[in-house]
């Protein structure tokens, strides 16, 4: 077998994933790219193990360790705390400035904004499970594996995710609104 | 834009990029592999000494017993 290769295949396969489970748990790219490395490096030295599991216990193992991993960096860096003190440190949005930006460029820059700060401010669980879908691709029945939990849970979470955005989408538009 | 585009530019603005993922990659690879662990093994001729020392057992302990005259 040739080591190297068999590896990329599995990261090609699940690294988008990983990335995006820890982008969702942490609210910081640069920090789910650091985790999401020490996953596969996990990966690499269990190769072994992993080659010749059916795939979905190979997307099943890859996944125990980055919930343990991510567990672990809760524990010791507060990652999450630190997203939730970095959004409440972002300046706020001002709604009144897309009405004067001419730019449709602009606005759309601002929409995605919003809907960032939006996805950023929603419950873990959701976060998580918007993030892999949008960023990582996955479908509810791959989200469900990943995650082990109920298709339906990861339909429902998707569902309460998408109308918090969209709520805050709308409000963007339309800030006379409630 | 619609709400699945909106979730789309934002996705993208997380992503990692390949360029990354590609450096992470061979900083992975570049660690050495772990060296196989060694789990002690029989001997290859353990069967044929086996065996042969459980025939000998077997044909001794059947073969017939002489009568004292």
């Amino acid at each position: 077998m040739d080591r190297e290769a068999e590896f990329r295949r599995l990261y090609e396969a699940h690294r988008a994933a990983v990335h995006a489970y820890f982008t969702g748990r942490t609210g910081d790219p640069q920090s789910a790219a650091d985790l999401m490395q020490d996953v596969f490096l996990r990966v690499w030295q269990h190769l072994e193990k992993l080659t010749g599991m059916p795939e979905d216990r190979q997307r099943a193992w890859i996944f125990t360790v980055a919930r343990n991993l991510s567990v672990d960096a809760h524990r010791h860096q507060h990652t999450r705390a630190d997203a939730e003190q970095a959004v409440a440190h972002e300046p706020a949005l001002a709604p009144q400035s897309a009405s004067t930006a001419a730019s449709t460029a602009v606005i759309a820059a601002e929409r995605v904004a919003v809907a960032g700060e939006a996805i950023r401010r929603l419950p873990e669980s959701q976060r998580v499970t918007l993030t892999m879908a949008a960023v990582g691709g996955m479908t509810s029945a791959e989200l469900a594996a990943a995650l082990g939990v109920p298709a339906g849970t990861v339909r429902y979470r998707l569902s309460l995710a998408r109308r918090a955005v969209a709520e805050a989408l709308d409000r963007y538009d339309d800030p006379t609104e409630k | 834009m619609s709400l699945d585009d909106d979730i789309a530019a934002w996705a993208a603005t997380v992503r990692l990029p390949d360029a990354e993922a590609d450096a992470i990659f061979e900083r992975i690879v570049a660690t050495p592999a772990p060296a196989l662990p060694v789990t002690p093994r029989l001997d290859p001729s353990w069967w044929r000494h086996f065996t042969a020392d459980f025939t000998a057992r077997m044909v001794a302990s059947t073969r017939p017993v002489r009568q004292a005259a």
